[in-house]
C-alpha cells in the first residue's frame, strides 16, 4: 500500500511548496488555517521561529522530529515524580540539629504569617527519622533508605533550596509540570514534543506512566496539552490491560485480516483523495498506516518479558504487574526507541502521618524500597548503554515536608507525619549534561528555610529545556494575541548544575 | 462548471493596479489609518517596552492620552501636526544605539517611517480596532454579471451572504462553486444542524423529493428537530466548561445536569440569544426568578471546586470568581481578559482596574468553594413536590409578610452562613477545611452576624455522641448566652435543628462553646457543622393548619430525594464582599477598592441597568456592545464552515488573526440583533441557505493553486467530524442510538483503569442498556478522567472556557474508531442492518452500507477495496471459528462466516476519512 500512499504523499507535499511560496504559510499556520489543513498533514510550520522553517514542512508527521534552538546535551528526559512530595528530610538534607530539637515546640517565628495545609497552632519538631551518611567521592548525604542510590550518589547533582507557593497537592504539580497552578496551560512534556517533536514515528513523542495505584492529584492535566494541539499530550501507557488505549485488535481481528482492512480503509481514502484533492485525507491515510505501526511497535516496546534475567533483577520488575518499578524499566526502552519524555508519577508519598501507610516510619520506608532498586537500575542501565549522557533524569515531588510534626486540625496525629513544605525541598537531576556529584543550594540548620541557592519549578523547567538545547524564553506559542511559554515570565537555566 | 474564468492578462493587470494604489498611498492625499497601518508598527516594534506591560521611559503608546502625554524626560513623544519635533521619530532615525529605537533590534524600515511621520502630520489620530467599535449597518455588495455587468444578480447568489463572498472571490480572479449533489448536502446539513445522520424518512423525503424548495424543507425539519438543542448544547458545553465533577484533586460529582438540559431547551425553543446570555449570567436576579432562570445561572457554578484536603477556600473561591470574569471575555465577547489581571492589556485598549472593577460584579456571589457547591437550587420530587405547593399555598395564605423569605430557604437553604467562616478556634478546627468540628471544650467564633430582628438558630450538623452541650455567647468566651441547645447523636447523618435565640440588636461576634463529658479523649470530634442560619420561628402558630405546614416545611428541608443543582445567588447585604485590585494579579496583596464597572473604551452600562451581574448582562446584549454579537457571529460560522470568518475565535483583538470577511462578519451581526432579533435559529438557517454554504467541497485546480486554505470560501467546508458526531454517527448508522433525552450523565462502555482520582472511591459504573446508546452529550464527564474516545477527537477537558478547538489528526483518533469495542458494537449492528435489506450479496451489501451512510452510490474502486477486504475475512472466519464467534458475538443465528465478514467490512467503512469527515 506505501508505494501509491509516497505518490500521494508527494503530489500533496508538491501541491503545498508551490503554496508556500506563495502564501507566507508561515505566519498563519498553528494558529493560521494552516493548523485546519495543511497544517496536520505537513506537520506545523515554523515552530520556533527560526530563520530556516523550511526543511521542517515536508513531512505526513506532525511528531516528526525538529531541530531545537541549539545542541542540548540530552536527547530524552525521564522525570520521575514522586507524586504527594517525598520528605527531603529522611532521604538528602542531614539536619542533625533537628534531631537535637525532637519533640520541642515549633518555635513561634517559624509559624508567624505562614500558612500550613494541616498543621494547626503550635506543633513539635520532628527529628529525621533515618541515618544519614556521607556517600561516595562527592560526600553527599543519603540516608540508609535509600542504599541503592546512594553508590551512585557520584552520578546526582542535588538541588536542596528547591521553593514552591503552592502547599496543595494539585496545584503545586500543575505548577510543577505546566509553570501555572492553575489548569489550562500545556504541561512541559507537551512543550518539549511541540519542540522537539518525536525521533519515533511509530511511538508517541510523550510517554506518562503512573503507579501506586492512583493518578497524581492534579489528574491528566499534569500530561495535558493545554493550549497546544493535542497531538502533543502525553499519551497515558499502562503496564496492565492494553498497553496505550485501544492499541489491542479486537479478539475476532488477527494481525492479517487487521492490515488487509487498513489497506481497504487507505485504498477507499485514495479514492477520495483523487476526487476531492483535500491534503487533509492524504494526512488520514498516513495516520492509518501509523496506528498499524504502533500497534506492533508499542506492545513490543511495553513488553517487558523479553528482558534478560539479569536485567529484571538489577530493576526489581515483576512482569505483568502495574509497578514502579516495571515503569522504570520501560522507561528506559522507550527512551532508547526514541521517545523524547518520559514522564512517571508514583502516588502515594503524601507522608501525614494520618495512617501507617502515610507514616514517615512505616508507609514512607516502604515506598523508599520499592523504588530505590528500580531508579538506580535506570542509571546504570543507562549507564552501561551509554545511553545516561544524552539523557536527562529528573527526580522530585511537588513540595517538601515540615520539620515540624503534623498536628491535623490541631491535634497529634495518630502516626509520625509531616505536612507540606513549601520553603525548601530537594530534587535531584542526573545525566544529561549535568554535573555528576554536586550540590547547590542549602537549607537552614534544621531544614526549614533555603538560605542559599534558592531555585523554583521555573527554573527547574528552563534548566530541561535548556539541556535539550531550547532556551526556555524562545519556547513559545501565540494563544490569545499573547506568545505563551512554559515558564511564562520566569525562569533561570541553573548553570550552577550544568557540566 | 465554473463560472467565470479570467484570463492570465487580467491577473497581471489587476497587480499593477494593485501597485499603483499601494504607491500612490504615499504620495498622494492618503489618510493613514491607525488600525491597518499605524497600530501593525507599534504592535510588532514598540509595544512590549512601551505599552501595557512595561512603560519605559514612562512612554505608552497604548492610549492615545498616554503617548501624547509627556514622559520621563517632560516632553511629549508625539507632537501632533509636527513629525520633524517628535521625540518618537527622532529617536527611530539616530546613529547611535543606545539611543535608537527599537531598542537592540532591527531598525523601521524606511516605508514605515514614513507612514509614521504621515500620520502624526495627518494630527495623530488614534483610531479604535474594528471590534471594539459598536456594529453599524453594513451595505451589502451589489454583485453584477454578464459584460460589463449590465444584468443582475449572478445566478449562482442565492442570498445576501452569497454578495459579500461572491465580491471577494471575483476579486481574486476566481470562481465558486457548483451546488453540491443532493447526496453530499444532505449529509452536510445533517451533520450541522442536528450533529448525526437525519432518519431514513427524512432522508428519503428529501433525496425523493422533485419539489425545488425540498432544501428549505429539510433545513426547516432539522432545525425543529430535538436533535437540534442537543448539538448545539453541545457546542455551548465547551464554553461553559460543563463537567459531571468539580475538578481538582478529589474530583468528585457535581449535579449539575439541569444546565445541560437547559440548554438543549434553550437551542430547541429558540430563546432568543440575548435573553439566553441573560438568563445564564444572571438569571437569579431577574424580578420573580423562575426554575429554569436559575438553572441558567449554573452556566458560572461550572467553575471548579477544590475539595482537596487542606485547600484554602477562600483562594479557591477566588480562583472560580476569576474564572468566571475569564470565560465571560472569551467565550461572549472574543476577548483575551485574562492577561489585564496583572496588568493592563499589552496591545488592546483594558486596564489593570478595568479588571477588578468587571470582577466585582461577580464578586459578591454567594458559593465560596463550600464541599456541596452552595447555593443550591433544590427540586422535589412525587409526594414531595406536593407537599411543597401545599406549604407554598399555606405561606401565601397565612404568611404572606414571609412568603418570599421561606420558598427561597425551602428551594435553596439560603441565606446561610457557611461553618467554614468560623475563625479562633480552640479545640475545634476547620475539618478537611469543609466543616466546623468541635472537640470537647470547643471555642470557636462567627463574627460580624446580624442579630436585629432574628430570634432563631437553624443550623445542620451532625453529632457523634449524646450528651453534648452546646451554647451560644455574645461577644466574648464568657459573654452573655443567647442560645444553648443539648446535642443528641444524630447516627452519622446529617440533620438540621432550630433553636430559639434571647433577642438582640446589633451586629455581634458570636462564641460557640461545646462541653461533652463522655468525649474521653482530646482528638474526638463530637459535633459537625454545615451551615448556620439566623432567622424566625416558623410564622402562623396557631393558625390552621399550622402542623401540617410546619411538618411541610421541616420535612422539604431534608427530604430522602431532591435533585440539586449549583446556581447564582448574591449575598445578602450582611455579608457583601468589597472588591480590591490584586496587584500584580496577585489575589494577597490587595489594592485599591473599586466598583463594579465596565472596561471604559468599551461604554458604560445602559442608563437603565443595575450596577450588578444583571446590569453587566444587560450591557452585553446591548445592541451598543461591540462584541457580544460578532463573537457569536463569528462562532456560528465557525460551526459551519470549520473555521471563523475572525479565526482566533478566542481573540479578535489587535493580536487576533483579521477577519477574512470583516464586511460580513458585521453584516451578520447588526442582522442578528436587528432583523432576526438575537434568533439563533434564523441566523443559521440564513447560513445554511447560502449558495456559499451549498457549494460543493471538492478542490478543483484553482482551489489548490489560489486559496488552498479556503479563505475566499469558492468551496464547499470539509471538516472532520466532531468527537460528538464520531460517536453519534456510529449510533445512528448502526440504529443503536437511544432518543432518550435529558436526565444525569451516562456511562457508556469505556475500558478499565481510566478513573483513578485520589482520595475519590467512586468509579465507573457500565449504564444500562438504553443509557449506552445515549448521544455523546449525554456522556458523563469527570474533569481529571474524561471519556478517552472523546479526547481523542480533540473535545477538551472542560476545565476552563474553551473557545475554540484546535482540530488534530493522529494515530491515536485510528486507533479508537478501529478497536474501541463501542465502535466494534456500533459495526455489528451496521452489518446487520445492511443485511436486513440485502441478505447475501456482498456487492450489494457494500453498496448499500455505503447509501446508508453517504446517500450515494458507492464508487467502483472503493468497492472493490471493501469486496477485497470481504473475500479476506470471509476465507479467514471460514477456517476460524473462534475468530468468527468473537466477532459475531454469541448469538448463534448470527454466526455465519458471511456475517463477520460484513461486519469487518462495515467497520472498515465506518473508519474510512468520508465518513469521519464532513464533505
Amino acid at each position: 500500500m506505501s508505494k501509491e500512499n509516497n505518490r500521494i504523499i508527494q503530489e500533496a507535499n508538491k501541491q503545498f511548496l508551490e503554496q508556500v511560496t506563495r502564501r507566507h504559510f508561515f505566519q498563519e499556520c498553528v494558529t493560521g488555517l494552516g493548523a485546519m489543513a495543511l497544517g496536520s498533514v505537513l506537520g506545523g510550520c515554523n515552530w520556533l521561529g527560526s530563520k530556516d522553517g523550511s526543511n521542517s514542512m515536508l513531512n505526513t508527521n506532525p511528531l516528526m522530529a525538529h531541530a531545537p534552538h541549539f545542541a542540548g546535551k540530552a536527547k530524552s528526559v525521564i522525570y520521575i515524580h514522586m507524586a504527594g512530595a517525598p520528605s527531603q528530610l529522611e532521604l538528602f538534607d542531614y539536619k542533625p540539629e533537628l534531631a537535637k530539637l525532637d519533640g520541642q515546640d515549633c518555635p513561634q517565628s517559624l509559624l508567624e504569617g505562614k500558612k500550613f495545609a494541616f498543621i494547626r497552632g503550635v506543633p513539635k519538631m520532628m527529628g529525621p527519622f533515618a541515618t544519614f551518611k556521607q556517600r561516595g567521592q562527592c560526600g553527599a548525604w543519603i540516608s540508609d533508605h535509600l542504599p541503592h542510590l546512594a553508590t551512585v550518589a557520584d552520578e546526582l547533582s542535588f538541588l536542596k533550596a528547591v521553593q514552591t507557593d503552592q502547599f496543595n497537592h494539585g496545584p503545586a504539580q500543575l505548577l510543577m509540570h505546566t509553570g501555572t497552578p492553575r489548569l489550562g496551560r500545556p504541561s512541559i512534556g507537551s512543550w518539549v514534543t511541540y519542540g522537539l517533536g518525536s525521533e519515533n514515528n511509530n511511538l508517541p513523542g510523550f510517554v506518562v506512566l503512573t503507579s501506586g495505584g492512583k493518578n497524581p492529584d492534579a489528574g491528566k492535566s499534569v500530561w495535558g496539552n493545554g493550549f497546544l494541539p493535542s497531538v502533543y499530550q502525553g499519551v497515558q501507557c499502562r503496564s496492565e490491560g492494553d498497553p496505550v488505549l485501544f492499541i489491542k485488535d479486537p479478539e475476532g481481528m488477527s494481525r492479517d485480516l487487521r492490515k488487509a482492512s487498513i489497506d481497504a480503509i487507505n485504498e477507499a481514502n485514495r479514492a477520495t483523495y483523487e476526487d476531492f484533492k483535500d491534503p487533509e485525507i492524504v494526512s488520514r491515510i498516513a495516520q492509518y498506516e501509523m496506528a498499524y505501526r504502533m500497534q506492533i511497535e508499542v506492545p513490543e516496546v511495553m513488553n517487558i518479558n523479553n528482558e534478560p534475567a539479569y536485567i529484571h533483577e538489577m530493576y526489581g520488575t515483576k512482569p505483568g504487574e502495574a509497578c514502579f518499578a516495571n515503569n522504570v524499566l520501560l522507561a528506559r526502552k522507550l527512551v532508547e526507541k526514541g521517545v523524547r519524555f518520559v514522564q512517571l508519577f508514583d502516588w502515594g508519598w503524601d507522608s501525614h502521618g494520618t495512617e501507617e501507610n502515610l507514616a514517615i516510619d512505616y508507609g514512607f520506608v516502604n515506598k523508599c524500597r520499592a523504588t530505590d532498586k528500580p531508579v538506580t537500575a535506570l542509571l546504570l542501565d543507562l549507564k552501561q548503554r551509554g545511553l545516561l549522557d544524552e539523557t536527562l533524569i529528573v527526580w522530585g515531588g511537588e513540595f517538601g515536608r515540615t520539620p515540624m510534626a503534623e498536628n491535623r486540625d490541631g491535634k497529634k496525629n495518630p502516626f509520625k507525619g509531616r505536612d507540606h513544605h513549601t520553603e525548601a525541598f530537594t530534587i535531584w537531576m542526573a545525566g544529561g549534561g549535568i554535573k555528576k556529584g554536586y550540590s547547590f543550594g542549602e537549607t537552614d540548620e534544621i531544614g526549614y528555610s533555603a538560605i542559599s541557592g534558592k531555585v523554583t519549578s521555573f527554573d527547574i523547567q528552563a534548566t530541561i529545556l535548556n539541556q535539550l538545547g531550547f532556551d526556555h524564553e524562545k519556547l513559545v506559542y501565540p494563544f490569545q494575541g499573547r506568545s505563551f511559554r512554559l515558564t511564562d515570565v520566569h525562569g533561570r537555566v541553573i548553570n550552577e548544575i550544568v557540566a | 462548471m465554473h463560472y467565470q474564468k479570467i484570463p492570465k492578462a487580467g491577473l497581471i493587470l489587476s497587480a499593477l493596479v494593485l501597485l499603483s494604489f499601494t504607491v500612490s498611498c504615499f504620495f498622494s492625499g492618503h489618510r493613514v489609518d491607525y488600525n491597518s497601518e499605524i497600530k501593525p508598527i507599534f504592535n510588532k516594534n514598540c509595544i512590549s517596552c512601551h505599552g501595557g506591560v512595561k512603560r519605559q521611559s514612562g512612554f505608552s503608546l497604548l492610549f492615545r492620552s498616554e503617548a501624547m502625554a509627556k514622559n520621563k524626560s517632560g516632553k511629549p513623544a508625539i507632537i501632533s501636526g509636527d513629525p520633524d519635533n517628535s521625540e518618537l521619530i527622532k529617536r527611530l532615525t539616530l546613529k547611535d544605539p543606545e539611543e535608537r529605537m527599537p531598542y537592540k533590534h532591527a531598525p523601521l524600515s524606511e516605508k514605515e517611517i514614513t507612514t509614521l511621520k504621515t500620520w502624526i502630520k495627518q494630527g495623530a489620530v488614534w483610531g479604535e480596532h474594528w471590534a471594539y467599535t459598536s456594529v453599524v449597518e453594513t451595505p451589502i455588495p451589489n454583485n453584477k454579471r454578464g459584460p460589463f455587468g449590465i444584468f443582475g444578480n449572478p445566478s449562482w447568489i442565492n442570498n445576501d451572504i452569497d454578495q459579500f463572498i461572491y465580491q471577494k472571490i471575483k476579486a481574486a480572479g476566481m470562481s465558486p462553486s457548483d451546488e453540491a449533489d443532493k447526496a453530499m448536502l444532505l449529509r452536510r446539513v445533517s451533520l450541522d444542524l442536528t450533529g448525526m445522520p437525519a432518519s431514513e424518512k427524512i432522508n428519503d423525503a428529501f433525496l425523493n423529493s422533485k419539489d425545488k424548495n425540498a432544501y428549505e424543507h429539510l433545513v426547516d425539519t432539522l432545525i425543529a428537530s430535538p436533535h437540534f438543542g442537543e448539538r448545539w448544547a453541545a457546542m455551548w458545553m465547551d464554553l461553559a466548561r460543563y463537567a459531571d465533577t468539580k475538578g481538582y484533586e478529589r474530583d468528585d460529582s457535581r449535579s449539575i445536569w439541569r444546565y445541560r438540559d437547559w440548554l438543549i431547551q434553550a437551542f430547541n425553543e429558540d430563546k432568543p440569544y440575548d435573553r439566553f446570555l441573560i438568563e445564564q449570567l444572571a438569571g437569579d436576579l431577574l424580578p420573580n426568578p423562575t426554575d429554569a432562570q436559575y438553572i441558567a445561572t449554573a452556566f458560572h457554578r461550572n467553575t471548579m471546586t477544590n475539595d482537596e484536603g487542606g485547600t484554602d477556600n477562600e483562594e479557591f473561591r477566588t480562583a472560580a470568581v476569576i474564572d468566571r470574569v475569564n470565560a465571560t471575555w472569551e467565550g461572549l465577547m472574543g476577548t483575551s481578559f485574562a492577561c489585564v489581571q496583572c496588568h493592563s492589556h499589552p496591545y488592546d485598549p483594558f486596564r489593570h482596574d478595568e479588571y477588578y472593577q468587571f470582577m466585582a460584579f461577580f464578586n459578591n456571589t454567594r458559593d465560596e468553594d463550600t464541599y456541596d457547591d452552595y447555593p443550591l437550587l433544590r427540586e422535589f420530587h412525587d409526594n414531595d413536590s406536593l407537599k411543597f405547593i401545599a406549604f407554598k399555598d399555606w405561606v401565601k395564605k397565612n404568611a404572606p409578610e414571609r412568603e418570599k423569605e421561606l420558598i427561597q430557604f425551602v428551594r435553596t437553604q439560603q441565606p446561610a452562613i457557611n461553618s467554614i467562616a468560623a475563625d479562633q478556634l480552640v479545640n475545634s478546627a476547620l475539618m478537611d477545611t469543609k466543616w466546623l468540628v468541635f472537640r470537647n471544650k470547643a471555642v470557636a467564633r462567627l463574627k460580624d452576624v446580624d442579630l436585629t430582628n432574628k430570634t432563631e438558630l437553624m443550623y445542620r450538623y451532625i453529632s457523634w455522641k449524646p450528651g453534648g452541650e452546646w451554647q451560644i455567647h455574645l461577644d466574648n468566651p464568657n459573654g452573655t448566652i443567647i442560645g444553648s441547645v443539648k446535642v443528641d447523636e444524630t447516627k452519622n447523618r446529617w440533620k438540621i435543628n432550630n433553636i430559639p435565640l434571647i433577642p438582640t440588636t446589633g451586629v455581634h461576634h458570636l462564641f460557640f462553646t461545646f462541653n461533652n463529658p463522655k468525649i474521653k479523649t482530646q482528638e474526638e470530634t463530637g459535633m459537625q457543622f454545615d451551615w448556620f442560619n439566623f432567622t424566625n420561628p416558623f410564622p402562623g402558630k396557631g393558625l390552621p393548619d399550622y402542623d401540617i405546614a410546619l411538618k411541610n416545611f421541616n420535612e422539604l428541608l431534608e427530604p430522602s430525594f431532591v435533585t440539586v443543582t449549583p446556581i447564582m445567588m448574591d449575598n445578602p447585604k450582611e455579608l457583601f464582599r468589597p472588591t480590591q485590585v490584586f496587584e500584580r494579579g496577585n489575589w494577597l496583596v490587595k489594592g485599591k477598592k473599586v466598583e463594579p464597572n465596565t472596561p471604559a473604551s468599551l461604554g458604560g452600562l445602559p442608563a437603565n441597568a443595575p450596577k450588578n451581574r444583571l446590569g453587566m448582562a444587560m450591557w452585553l446584549t446591548d445592541k451598543k456592545n461591540p462584541l457580544v454579537s460578532r463573537t457569536i457571529v463569528n462562532r456560528i460560522w465557525e460551526q459551519f464552515f470549520g473555521v471563523g470568518i475572525a479565526e482566533t475565535l478566542e481573540d479578535m483583538g489587535t493580536q487576533g488573526i483579521a477577519p477574512t470577511h470583516r464586511e460580513l462578519l458585521d453584516w451578520l451581526a447588526f442582522q442578528l440583533m436587528n432583523e432576526y432579533h438575537w434568533d439563533l435559529k434564523k441566523l443559521m438557517k440564513e447560513i445554511v441557505m447560502s449558495a456559499t454554504y451549498r457549494q460543493d467541497s471538492k478542490w478543483n485546480k484553482e482551489a489548490i493553486e489560489k486559496d488552498p486554505y479556503n479563505k475566499l470560501y469558492a468551496r464547499g467546508p470539509r471538516v472532520r467530524l466532531s468527537a460528538e458526531q464520531v460517536r453519534d454517527q456510529a449510533l445512528v448508522l448502526s440504529g443503536l442510538m437511544s432518543e432518550k433525552m435529558y436526565g444525569p450523565g451516562v456511562m457508556p462502555f469505556q475500558p478499565e483503569g481510566i478513573w483513578n482520582s485520589p482520595w475519590n472511591g467512586s468509579y465507573w459504573k457500565l449504564s444500562d442498556s438504553t443509557d449506552q446508546y445515549r448521544r455523546a452529550v449525554y456522556t458523563y464527564w469527570k474533569r481529571s478522567a474524561p471519556y478517552p474516545s472523546m479526547i481523542s477527537f480533540d473535545e477538551t477537558s472542560r476545565e476552563v472556557c474553551t473557545a475554540r478547538r484546535i482540530r488534530t489528526n493522529t494515530p491515536l483518533q485510528a486507533l479508537t474508531t478501529l478497536n474501541d469495542s463501542v465502535f466494534l458494537e456500533a459495526a455489528q449492528h451496521f452489518a446487520w442492518r445492511i443485511k436486513l435489506v440485502v441478505a447475501s450479496d456482498k456487492s450489494k451489501q457494500i453498496e448499500k452500507g455505503y447509501e446508508i451512510a453517504l446517500h450515494q452510490p458507492i464508487s467502483d474502486a472503493k468497492k472493490k477495496a471493501f469486496e477485497k477486504l470481504y473475500d479476506t475475512a470471509l476465507v479467514q472466519f471460514k477456517a476460524d471459528r473462534k475468530k468468527l464467534i468473537a466477532t459475531t458475538g454469541p448469538d448463534k443465528l448470527k454466526q455465519q462466516p458471511e456475517t463477520a465478514a460484513l461486519i469487518i467490512v462495515a467497520e472498515a467503512m465506518m473508519n474510512t476519512d468520508e465518513f469521519i469527515t464532513k464533505n
